[in-house]
C-alpha cells in the first residue's frame, strides 16, 4: 500500500485510472458473502503497463472486473470509487457505459479461445463492434479489420473464419485485436496467455507488449505468473487475499521484496540453466549428480506405505521404433505423423523427462504406452509383455503396474465423490486387499501423499480441497495399485505455483522410497530439472535432443530446446526499458 | 454443399431402411388379414368355402414370393396406392389420408411452430431479464401448464369455451351447414373449428419451449463470447440475440425436428376430444378398426415425416452452425 493518496488531484492530467476504497463482495445464495477484493487503492498514469498479480483465490480476476464494470452477480462492488479519467465508473448508466466502451476501457478475457462467438465470422465480430459505435465510417470499416488483424500479427483471410477454424494463439490475438478496435485507452488482459502452448505465450506476450509501446495504451496484465508479469511490466501491483500488498517498480519487486508474500511467490522461480536449483521444501540438485545412473531402492517396508510383495520383476518400459500416424483431420488434408521413430528405454527407478509444446507428440506416447492407443509402426514393451498387442484382461493388469497422473486435477476427481470412495476403488479393483486391510491401505496412501490427517481427508469431496490437494488424491489414486510406473502428464501445470513445489516433491519422495520409475511429460523445463535425471526433447513426433537433464539444460544443442528455454517466465530477465 | 449431399444421401438410406422394415414387421406375424376376419366369422358359425373365398378376394391374400411381393410393395409406396380401406370400404386408403392430412398439418403443423417461435422469443426474453417478472411468470406458468395433461387442457377449454360461453364450436373441422370449398366462409369457418383444438396444443406445449430455451440461453449468457461481447460495448439486442439466442437455440433445435416429426402423426388425443377429422383422428379409428391397410399407410408416413422433418432440422443446423460443416 504505497500509492495510496485519496486527495491526489482528480484533475491531475497524469492519472488515467484512480482507484479508491474499491471493495467487491461475492454473495452467493447458501453461502456466508466472501470480500473478493478488499480496500483496494491505486492509480494509474497514462501509458504506464502495470502488473497485477497474484495466486488463485486472490481477488485479481475479480479487480479486473470491477474495473471494467464486467462483473456480474453474485459478485457486487461494495464500496469505493473508480475514477476513470476524471469520473467515476460506478455511477455510469448503462447506456454511457456501454459507449464508453470505446475509447474507454477494454478488457482481453482468460480463455480468449472461447471469446469468439462460435457461429460468427472474424468479420462479423469486426463489423458488430463497428456498429455498435459507429466509429468507423462504413466505406472504411474493412479495411480497418484488416488493420487490426495485421496489427496481432496475422493475415487478413482470417476475416472470413469462423473462430472455430483458427488455433487457440490465433483467437486469443483476434481477440485482442478486437479490443484494440475500440481505440480504448486502458486494455484489462486478464490472464491472456495462460491457456495456451508454451511457446505461442511467449509470442503473444512479446505482441502485447509491442502493441502498448506502439499504439500507447494504459496497460493492467493480470497474471498468476510472477515470472511473466515481471518480464512485461514496469510496476507489479501484488494481491493477495483480496488486498494489494505491495505496489512498485517491477525492479523494486524482485531486487527488494518487501512483503512476505512477495517473497514467497519469487523464491519459486529460478533459472533451469542455473548450476544449482533449489526451491523451497525441495531438495537441491546438482547438476552433477550421478547422471543416469538409478537412485538405490528402499525395500518394501521402508516406505510409508507397505507395497504389496517385493516388486516380482523389476521391468523396464521400452518403446522401440515407435511412429503414429492419425487420419487426416479434414477430407484432402495430409495424416498426422503424431510420432516419428520413437525409441527409448525407462529403466526401473529412473525419472525421465518427456518434454516439447504442444502437438510435439508427447501425449501420444503417453497413450501407447499405457495402451489405449496402438502405435502404427514399432513396439511397446513392458518388461516381457507386448503392450501392441494386449487386450482387456492383459490391459487391466498392465494398468496396474503403469499408472497415469493427469493434468487437470479439478477435472480427474468425480464431484460427487469422497475422497474414500474415489481411492476405495482401485483398491477394490486392482488389489487383494478387502475390508479392514483396505481401509488400512486407503490410509497409508493418503500418508504417503501428505493429506493428514487421514480420518478428515477421506471424508472429503473433491471442492472442499484446494488444487493441490487435489493433485495429491489423484496421485494417491495411481498409487493404489502398487504400481511400477507414474506417468505424469503435465502434473502441476494447472497449479498455483506455490503449490507446485509441494506436489513435485511428493514425486521425487515416491521414486526414492518407493522405487516407482518416473516418465515427466511437460513442457516446463524448471520442473523436468527439478525431477528428472533424464530428458527427451520431442519436436513434432521427433525427438530432437536427449540426455541427462541437468546437462541438456545447461548446455542445449537443438534450437527448439533453445527456443523451450526462452519461453520460461524468468522474473530476472526484466523489460529492457524499466528504468 | 458437400455436407448436404452427405446428408441426402443418409436420408435416403434410412427412408428405404424404413420402407422396408415396413414391408417386413407385418409378415413376421403370423396369419393374414383374411384368415383374422374368418376366425373372428366362425365363432358365430361355421363358414362356408363361398364365403371364405369371397373374404380372401375382398381383402386379398399374399400371392408370389416373398421377393415379388416387395417388388410390388415398393410400386405401390412409390404410386401412393395403399389398397382400401376395410372400415370405410370402399374408399382408398390414399383418398381418406389424403382428405386428412390437410387438417392435421394445418392444424398441428401450424401450431407447432408456431410454439416453438413463441417459447423461443420468450425464453430469451425471461433469460435476458432473469430474476425479473418478464422471467418467472412465464417460466412458473410454462411449467405449471405444461404438467397439465394433454386431454385435461383439452376437456377444459371445450368445457368453458366452448359448452358455457358458446364462443367456439366444440366438434368438428368445419359446421355441417358449409361444404369445404375455398371461400372466405368456409376458411373462416374452419378457423374457428381449429381453435380451440390449437390453443391447447399450444398451452401444453409452449412451457417446455419456453424452459428450454430460457435454460440453454442462461447457459450461454455464462459464456466467454457474452461477456467480451459485453466488454467491446454491443449493443444490448446485439448480444442478446447475436450472441446467447443464436448459441442457446442449437441444441433446441433437435427437439424442434422430433416435434415437427410427430405433426403428421398428429395429436391423437386432442383430435379425438374435439372430432377433428384428422391424421390423430384417422389412426385411433383405423386401430380399433384393424384397418390393416390404414394403418400400414398411416404408420409409414409418420415414420417418413420424421426422417424428413429430422433432415430438414439437419440441413438447417448445417447454416446456422459452422462447426457442423467440417
Amino acid at each position: 500500500m504505497t500509492s495510496t493518496n485519496p486527495k491526489r488531484d482528480r484533475a491531475d492530467g497524469d492519472v488515467l485510472l484512480d482507484v479508491r476504497d474499491l471493495s467487491v463482495i461475492y454473495e452467493s445464495a447458501g453461502a456466508a458473502p466472501v470480500q473478493a477484493v478488499d480496500d483496494v487503492s491505486f492509480t494509474l498514469k497514462r501509458g504506464e503497463f502495470v502488473g497485477l498479480v497474484g495466486e488463485s483465490g486472490s481477488g485479481k480476476s475479480t479487480l479486473g472486473f470491477a474495473l471494467t464494470r464486467l462483473q456480474k452477480p453474485p459478485a457486487r462492488t461494495n464500496g469505493g470509487n473508480i475514477f476513470f479519467d476524471g469520473s467515476d465508473i460506478r455511477e455510469l448508466d448503462t447506456e454511457t457505459l456501454r459507449t464508453q466502451r470505446q475509447g474507454g476501457f477494454a478488457m482481453v478475457l482468460q480463455s480468449g479461445m472461447n471469446a469468439l462467438n462460435p457461429v460468427r465470422t472474424i468479420r462479423n465480430h469486426f463489423m458488430d463492434i463497428f456498429r455498435a459505435h459507429g466509429h468507423v465510417a462504413k466505406a472504411d470499416r474493412e479495411a480497418r479489420a484488416a488493420e487490426l488483424v495485421r496489427k496481432v500479427e496475422l493475415d487478413p483471410s482470417v476475416l472470413a473464419r469462423y473462430p472455430g477454424e483458427l488455433s487457440g494463439g490465433m483467437r486469443q490475438r483476434v481477440s485482442i485485436a478486437l479490443a484494440l478496435s475500440l481505440e480504448p485507452q486502458l486494455m484489462v488482459f486478464d490472464e491472456p496467455t495462460t491457456a495456451l502452448d508454451v511457446l505461442v505465450q511467449h509470442a503473444v506476450m512479446d505482441t502485447i507488449q509491442s502493441l502498448q509501446a506502439s499504439e500507447n495504451f494504459t496497460a493492467i496484465l493480470i497474471s498468476h505468473d510472477l515470472g511473466i508479469v515481471l518480464e512485461a511490466t514496469q510496476r507489479v501491483l501484488v494481491m493477495h487475499e483480496g488486498r494489494i500488498v505491495e505496489d512498485g517498480a517491477s525492479r523494486d519487486i524482485l531486487e527488494r521484496p518487501q512483503d512476505d508474500y512477495t517473497r514467497m511467490l519469487l523464491s519459486h522461480y529460478a533459472d533451469p540453466r542455473a548450476e544449482v536449483v533449489e526451491l523451497p521444501g525441495f531438495p537441491a540438485r546438482r547438476s552433477g549428480a550421478e547422471p543416469g545412473t538409478t537412485r538405490p531402492r528402499a525395500e518394501a517396508g521402508d516406505a510409508a506405505v507397505v507395497t504389496r510383495s517385493v516388486r516380482s520383476a523389476d521391468s523396464a518400459i521400452v518403446v522401440d521404433g515407435v511412429s503414429k500416424v492419425y487420419p487426416p483431420p479434414r477430407r484432402g488434408e495430409k495424416p498426422v505423423r503424431a510420432l516419428d521413430d520413437v525409441s527409448f528405454t525407462l529403466e526401473p527407478g529412473q525419472s525421465l523427462a518427456l518434454v516439447g509444446a504442444s502437438g510435439s507428440g508427447k501425449s501420444t506416447l503417453a497413450k501407447l504406452i499405457t495402451g489405449i492407443e496402438k502405435p502404427t509402426q514399432g513396439d511397446v514393451r513392458f518388461g516381457d509383455v507386448d503392450v501392441t498387442r494386449l487386450r482387456a484382461k492383459g490391459l487391466r493388469d498392465l494398468r496396474s503396474n503403469v499408472q497415469m497422473v493427469f493434468q487437470d486435477p479439478y477435472s480427474a476427481l468425480n464431484p460427487l465423490h469422497t475422497v474414500e470412495y474415489t481411492l476405495s476403488r482401485p483398491i477394490r479393483n486392482m488389489t487383494d486387499l478387502r475390508g479392514d486391510d483396505a481401509r488400512a491401505r486407503l490410509h497409508d496412501l493418503l500418508t504417503t501423499v501428505g493429506l493428514t490427517p487421514t480420518e478428515t481427508f477421506a471424508q472429503k469431496l473433491p471442492h472442499q480441497l484446494s488444487g493441490g490437494q487435489r493433485q495429491r488424491v489423484v496421485i494417491a489414486r495411481a498409487l493404489a495399485s502398487d504400481p511400477q510406473v507414474l506417468i505424469a502428464d503435465e502434473p502441476v501445470s494447472m497449479l498455483d505455483v506455490s503449490l507446485r513445489a509441494g506436489v513435485l516433491a511428493l514425486l521425487e519422495d515416491l521414486r526414492e522410497k518407493w522405487g516407482v520409475s518416473l516418465l515427466y511429460i511437460t513442457h516446463d523445463l524448471l520442473s523436468a530439472r527439478l525431477v528428472t535425471d533424464d530428458i527427451m526433447v520431442l519436436h513434432d513426433g521427433k525427438v530432437v535432443e536427449r540426455g541427462v537433464t541437468s546437462e541438456v539444460l545447461r548446455n542445449p544443442q537443438d534450437e527448439y530446446t533453445v527456443r523451450l528455454l526462452d519461453a520460461v517466465p524468468n522474473p530476472r530477465r526484466l523489460r529492457e526499458d524499466v528504468a | 454443399m458437400k455436407y448436404i449431399a452427405g446428408k441426402l444421401g443418409l436420408f435416403v438410406l434410412t427412408l428405404w431402411a424404413a420402407v422396408t422394415l415396413n414391408f417386413f414387421l407385418p409378415r413376421l406375424m403370423p396369419g393374414s388379414p383374411a384368415d383374422a376376419a374368418i376366425a373372428k366369422l366362425a365363432q358365430n358359425g361355421p363358414v362356408t368355402e363361398a364365403t371364405r373365398a369371397a373374404i380372401e378376394a375382398q381383402l386379398g391374400v399374399p400371392d408370389g414370393s416373398l421377393w415379388e411381393q416387395y417388388a410390388s410393395y415398393l410400386r405401390q409406396v412409390v404410386t401412393l396406392d395403399f389398397g382400401v380401406s376395410y372400415t370405410f370400404y370402399p374408399q382408398t386408403v390414399s383418398s381418406m389420408v389424403s382428405t386428412a392430412l390437410p387438417y392435421t398439418l394445418i392444424l398441428v403443423g401450424i401450431v407447432t411452430i408456431l410454439a416453438f417461435v413463441l417459447g423461443t422469443l420468450i425464453g430469451v426474453a425471461a433469460a435476458w431479464k432473469r430474476g425479473t417478472w418478464l422471467d418467472s411468470l412465464p417460466t412458473l406458468s410454462g411449467s405449471f401448464m405444461s404438467t397439465f395433461p394433454y386431454f385435461w387442457t383439452a376437456l377444459l377449454l371445450l368445457f368453458f369455451l366452448g359448452y358455457v360461453l358458446h364462443w367456439f364450436p366444440t366438434t368438428g373441422a368445419y359446421s355441417a351447414t358449409t361444404t369445404p370449398a375455398f371461400s372466405f366462409a368456409f376458411l373462416g369457418d374452419a378457423l374457428l373449428h381449429a381453435a380451440l383444438p390449437a390453443l391447447t396444443i399450444l398451452l401444453t406445449s409452449l412451457g417446455g419451449w419456453i424452459i428450454g430455451m430460457r435454460n440453454a440461453m442462461i447457459n450461454t449468457l455464462g459464456d466467454d463470447y457474452v461477456t467480451f461481447a459485453e466488454a467491446n460495448g454491443l449493443r444490448g439486442g446485439t448480444v442478446a440475440i447475436r450472441y446467447a439466442a443464436r448459441n442457446a437455440i442449437l441444441p433446441n433445435l433437435t427437439g424442434f425436428g422430433l416435434a415437427l416429426g410427430g405433426v403428421v402423426g398428429g395429436s391423437i388425443l386432442v383430435e379425438q376430444v374435439f372430432g377433428y377429422p384428422g391424421i390423430g383422428y384417422l389412426l385411433f379409428n383405423a386401430v380399433i378398426g384393424q384397418d390393416y391397410p390404414l394403418m400400414q399407410a398411416l404408420f409409414l408416413m409418420i415414420t417418413v415425416s420424421v426422417l424428413i422433418a429430422n433432415f430438414l432440422v439437419d440441413i438447417l443446423y448445417g447454416v446456422l452452425d459452422p462447426r457442423t460443416r467440417r
